[in-house]
C-alpha cells in the first residue's frame, strides 16, 4: 500500500479542505442540525400564512416580512445558531473526548479550527439561505419581475451571512477558554445585545446587532413611549460590512492562535 | 461453636428499610452540583435582586413622607396592591433570570445521566421512576421557590411590618395563598419544561440552547403571528404571556391579554402533559439503541 | 539502537497535582509495556508523547523531532486513547474513511485501508452500523482500527485492551506482535500485569508519577539485591532435598507447601542455588515435578518495587 501521499505534511489550506469536508459531512448528520432546520421552517410557514391571512394586503405582508427579518432572523435564529455551532467547535470536541482524533492527525491545529469554523458556518448559512429565500419570495411574490427585489434578497442573504460570520466568530472565540462558554454567549446574545440597543450615541456600536441592523430595513418606532423604543443610530452600510468582517476576522484570528498554544485536558 | 468468618464480602442478612422519601438524595446532589458551579452562585444571588428592589418600593411606600420630596404624584405609582405582587412574579426580567437558572442548574439534571449511563445505577437501586423524576423535579422546586416564594412571602411580611397594621392582610386575605399557589405553579411548570429538554438529548449544552431558544421562541413567534393575525389569541404560543395570563387569574388582575385565562392554562398544562409523556417514555433502566 | 522516542526530564503539574516527575527514557523500535496503577501518569506520558499536553518542564522528541504543535509528525503516529469516545452519529466505516481522509488519503485509498484495518480487527460485517450501537468491546476495537489504518511506524496504545473479552485479547495481543515484527514501534499502557507481561518482557514501570524501573523484566528481577530470590520445588519428597541445603549459607529460608510436596527457598544466589540443585538432584535420584520461581513476574516485581 502507498504510503501518504504527502509525507512533509499537509499545507494549511490542506488541513483546512479536508477538516471542513469531515465536519460539513458530519454537521449534517446530527440530529441537532435537523431541529435547526425545522426552526428555520417556521418563518416560512408565517409566510404561508401570510399569503393567505392577509389578501390584497402586500404593504402589509411586506412590514410582516421586515417583522420576521428583525425578529426572527437578526435577534434570535442567527444568534441562536452561532452560538450553539460556535462554541461547539472547541467545546465539541473536548466534552465528547474527541480532539485527540484530530490533533493526532498530520492537520495544523489552526486548519483544523478554521476548516471547522467554515464548516459550520455554511451549515448555518445554508440552512438561514434556504429559510429566507423561500419566506422572503413567499412573502414578495407580487413582485417576482421586478429585478430590485432579488438584490434585495442578496443584500438581506448577505447581512445575515456576515451576521453569523461574526457572531459564530465570537462564540468560537470564547470556546476557545471558556469552560460554560454557551452560558456567557447567551447572556451576551440575549443579554447585552438587546439592552444595548436602548443605549443613545456610540454606545450601540460596542455591539454586533447594530452592525447587522444597520444593513437592515428600518423599523417605524411610534407613540409616547418611543423614546423608550430601542433607537437605532445606523452606521452607514459599507463601515456596517467592513465592522463585521473585521470582527470576525479578529475574533478568528484570537481563536486560533489560542487553540494552537493552548492544551485542553478532558474532564474527568 | 464459634464460627470463623473469611475475610472479605459476605451477605447481609438485614432487613432493608423502605425510605419514605427515597428520591431527596437525588434533589440533595442536584442542588449540591448546582451550587459547584461558581458562576450559578453569582445567578443565584442575582436572582434575589428583583425581591429586594420590590422590597425597597413597599419600604416607600411606606413611607412616603419621607420620600415626598424626590417623588411628586406618588401615592398613585406606588401603591402596593395584589397587582404588585402579580408583576413582581411574572416581570419579564424575573421569568428570563429563573430562565437563566434552569440552564444553568437544570439542563444537564437528565441529560448529564442519558450521557453517562447513569439510569441503571439509578434503578439498580430501590428506586421507582417516580421517585427519580421527583427527585429531579425537586432541585428545580427548589430553585425556582428560592426565588419566587421566599421573596414573595418575605415582601409580604415586610409589607406588615412596615405598614404597623393588618390593614393589608385584611384588604387580600387570599393574597397570601396566590403567592404561595403561583410560587407552586411556576416552580411545577418549570420543572416539567426543564426536565423535559433534558430528556431530549445527551448533550447538555445543547438542552441548555433548547431552554433558552424555546422559551424566547414562543414569544417571537407570538409578536410574528400577532402582526399577520392581530388577534390576542396568538398570545396563547407565548410561554411568558401564558404565565402572565395565569398570574392575573391567581391575582385577581385583568388580564394583559383578552383571552380566556382557561386557555393559557390549558397551554401550559398540555406542555406540563407532554413532558409527562415524554419523560415516561424517556426513563428507563436499559437504553434502547436503534 | 537509536531511541525512537526519548523523554528528558520530564514533568508535568495539574495544578498542585504531580502527574510525572523527572521521566527519562529512551524508548527503541519493539514493544514496550508502560505498567503502573490507576492514576501512576501512563496517560499523561502517552499524552506528552502524542503532543496533547506539553509538559511543564523537559523535552519530548519523537523521531528526533519535538512533538508538540508539530503536526507533519502525525503522519508517522497511530494513537489508540483510553478514552470510549466517538464521533457516535457515523456508522464505523464513515469514522474510519473519514479519519483517513483526514489523514490525507484518497477516497479509494482511504476505502481500500479502511476494509483493511476493519478485517484485522474482525469487524467487517458491523462496519455499516452506528458506532452507538456497539458493545464495549466493538468500540475498543474500532478505536484500534483508527490507530493503525494509516500504517504509522509508532503506534501508542492507551490501555488497548480495555474492554475485550479474553479471545478478543488474545486476537489483540497478537497482532501487537505482528507489528513488533514489522519493526514498528510500539507504546502499550495498562494496569494489568499479565497483559503487558503477554505482550513483552521491556517494560517501563512508573508510580505515583515516577519511573520505578525500566527494561527487561527478568534483569530488573535481578536487580532488585534487596529481595531474595524466591524458588519453588515440587517434587516426592522435598524434606530430602532440604536437608542437603540447610547447612548452606546462601539458604536465607525454607518454607514447605501444605500438601507436602513442595518446597519454597529464598535465597540472595539464585545462580548458585540452581547449580547445586542440580547435583543434589542427579546425586539422590529426586524427580522434580516442577520447578519455578513465583517472584520473578512482573506482579512480584512490582510489589517489591512499590514496596508495600
Amino acid at each position: 500500500m502507498k504510503p501518504n501521499a504527502n509525507p512533509g505534511g499537509p499545507s494549511l489550506w490542506m488541513s483546512f479542505r479536508r477538516v471542513f469536508a469531515w465536519f460539513f459531512f458530519l454537521g449534517r448528520k446530527t440530529g441537532k442540525s435537523r431541529v435547526f432546520l425545522l426552526l428555520g421552517l417556521i418563518p416560512v410557514a408565517t409566510a404561508v400564512m401570510a399569503r393567505i391571512f392577509m389578501p390584497g394586503r402586500a404593504e402589509d405582508v411586506v412590514a410582516v416580512f421586515n417583522e420576521i427579518l428583525i425578529v426572527f432572523y437578526v435577534t434570535f435564529d442567527i444568534v441562536i445558531l452561532s452560538l450553539f455551532y460556535g462554541t461547539s467547535i472547541v467545546a465539541e470536541e473536548t466534552e465528547g473526548r474527541t480532539l485527540s482524533y484530530l490533533t493526532t492527525r498530520p492537520l495544523s491545529k489552526t486548519g483544523i479550527f478554521l476548516g471547522k469554523y467554515a464548516a459550520y458556518v455554511t451549515l448555518m448559512v445554508l440552512m438561514v439561505s434556504a429559510s429566507l429565500f423561500f419566506s422572503f419570495f413567499i412573502m414578495n411574490g407580487h413582485r417576482f419581475r421586478d429585478l430590485a427585489l432579488y438584490l434585495t434578497f442578496l443584500r438581506y442573504a448577505g447581512a445575515l451571512g456576515l451576521g453569523i460570520l461574526a457572531y459564530t466568530a465570537l462564540f468560537a472565540f470564547l470556546g476557545t477558554f471558556l469552560k460554560r462558554a454557551i452560558l456567557v454567549g447567551l447572556l451576551f446574545g440575549f443579554g447585552w445585545e438587546n439592552v444595548v440597543q436602548y443605549f443613545p450615541g456610540s454606545t450601540q456600536k460596542l455591539s454586533l446587532v447594530h452592525y447587522m441592523k444597520s444593513l437592515m430595513p428600518r423599523r417605524a418606532a411610534g407613540g409616547p413611549f418611543s423614546i423608550l423604543l430601542f433607537r437605532l443610530e445606523p452606521s452607514k452600510p459599507a463601515v456596517a460590512v467592513l465592522m463585521l468582517i473585521v470582527i470576525a476576522a479578529a475574533f478568528v484570528a484570537l481563536a486560533c492562535w489560542l487553540f494552537r498554544t493552548k492544551e485542553y485536558l478532558y474532564e474527568e | 461453636m464459634a464460627t470463623v468468618r473469611e475475610k472479605g464480602y459476605y451477605h447481609w442478612d438485614g432487613q432493608l428499610v423502605e425510605r419514605r422519601f427515597p428520591w431527596i438524595p437525588i434533589t440533595r446532589t442536584g442542588i449540591m452540583l448546582a451550587f459547584k458551579k461558581r458562576g450559578f452562585r453569582f445567578l443565584f444571588a442575582g436572582a434575589f435582586l428583583p425581591g429586594i428592589v420590590f422590597l425597597g418600593i413597599i419600604y416607600i411606600s411606606e413611607n412616603l413622607e419621607s420620600f415626598q420630596a424626590m417623588v411628586r404624584g406618588s401615592d398613585r405609582l406606588i401603591s402596593i396592591t395584589p397587582g404588585s405582587f402579580k408583576t413582581f412574579l411574572t416581570f419579564p426580567p424575573v421569568l428570563f433570570l429563573m430562565i437563566a437558572m434552569m440552564v444553568f442548574a437544570g439542563s444537564g439534571l437528565i441529560a448529564d445521566d442519558l450521557k453517562h449511563n447513569s439510569l441503571q445505577i439509578y434503578f439498580s437501586r430501590p428506586l421507582r421512576k417516580k421517585d427519580y423524576l421527583m427527585g429531579k423535579m425537586a432541585v428545580v422546586f427548589f430553585f425556582i421557590l428560592a426565588v419566587t416564594l421566599v421573596p414573595g412571602l418575605l415582601v409580604y411580611v415586610f409589607k406588615l411590618i412596615f405598614a404597623g397594621n393588618f390593614k393589608f392582610f385584611l384588604s387580600y386575605p387570599w393574597l397570601i395563598f396566590s403567592i404561595v399557589g403561583f410560587s407552586a405553579f411556576l416552580a411545577v411548570f418549570f420543572a416539567f419544561y426543564t426536565l423535559l429538554l433534558s430528556s431530549l438529548s445527551k448533550n447538555s449544552r445543547y438542552v441548555m440552547v433548547l431552554v433558552f431558544m424555546i422559551y424566547l421562541f414562543s414569544d417571537v413567534l407570538f409578536g410574528i403571528l400577532q402582526s399577520i393575525f392581530r388577534t390576542p389569541y396568538m398570545a396563547l404560543f407565548s410561554i411568558r404571556a401564558n404565565i402572565d395570563q395565569v398570574g392575573a387569574l391567581v391575582f385577581a388582575q385583568k388580564p394583559a391579554h383578552p383571552v380566556p385565562v382557561l386557555w393559557s392554562c390549558l397551554v401550559l398544562g398540555g406542555i406540563c402533559a407532554l413532558s409527562a409523556l415524554v419523560l415516561n417514555r424517556k426513563i428507563r433502566g436499559v437504553e434502547v439503541i436503534r | 539502537m537509536t531511541a525512537v522516542i526519548e523523554t528528558k526530564s520530564l514533568s508535568k503539574w495539574y495544578g498542585n497535582v504531580l502527574g510525572l516527575s523527572d521521566v527519562s527514557l529512551e524508548i527503541e523500535s519493539g514493544i514496550t509495556g508502560l505498567l503502573g496503577p490507576n492514576g501512576a501518569g501512563k496517560s499523561t506520558f502517552m499524552k506528552i508523547v502524542t503532543g496533547q499536553m506539553k509538559p511543564n518542564i523537559g523535552r519530548v522528541t519523537v523521531a528526533g523531532q519535538d512533538v508538540w504543535n508539530n503536526f507533519r509528525l502525525f503522519s508517522r503516529i497511530g494513537f489508540c486513547p483510553e478514552q470510549d469516545a466517538f464521533y457516535e452519529d457515523v456508522t464505523g466505516w464513515e469514522f474510519l474513511t473519514g479519519l483517513l481522509r483526514l489523514a490525507g488519503y484518497s477516497g479509494a485509498e482511504a476505502a481500500e485501508r479502511a476494509t483493511r484495518a476493519l478485517e484485522i480487527v474482525q469487524l467487517t460485517n458491523d462496519k455499516d452500523r452506528k458506532i452507538r450501537s456497539y458493545s464495549r468491546g466493538m468500540r475498543q476495537r474500532v478505536k484500534f482500527a483508527q490507530a493503525v489504518a494509516h500504517d504509522p511506524d509508532i503506534i501508542i496504545l492507551d490501555e488497548p485492551l480495555s474492554g475485550l473479552d479474553p479471545l478478543g485479547k488474545r486476537r489483540l495481543i497478537r497482532l501487537v506482535k505482528d507489528f513488533q515484527s514489522e519493526g514498528k514501534t510500539i507504546i502499550v499502557s495498562s494496569h494489568v500485569l499479565p497483559e503487558i507481561e503477554a505482550m513483552t518482557s521491556r517494560i517501563v514501570m512508573i508510580h505515583q508519577g515516577k519511573i520505578l524501573a525500566q527494561g527487561d523484566i527478568h534483569s530488573i528481577r535481578d536487580l532488585i539485591e534487596s529481595y531474595p530470590h524466591m524458588i519453588s520445588l515440587r517434587c516426592g519428597n522435598p524434606r530430602a532435598v532440604a536437608a542437603r541445603f540447610v547447612s548452606d549459607t546462601s539458604i536465607l529460608k525454607m518454607s514447605f507447601g501444605p500438601d507436602g510436596r513442595s518446597l519454597v527457598v529464598e535465597t540472595h544466589k539464585r545462580d548458585a542455588f540452581f547449580s547445586r540443585l542440580q547435583s543434589v538432584v542427579l546425586e539422590d535420584g529426586i524427580e522434580v515435578e516442577e520447578l519455578t520461581s513465583p517472584d520473578d513476574n512482573l506482579q512480584a516485581v512490582f510489589d517489591y518495587l512499590v514496596v508495600k
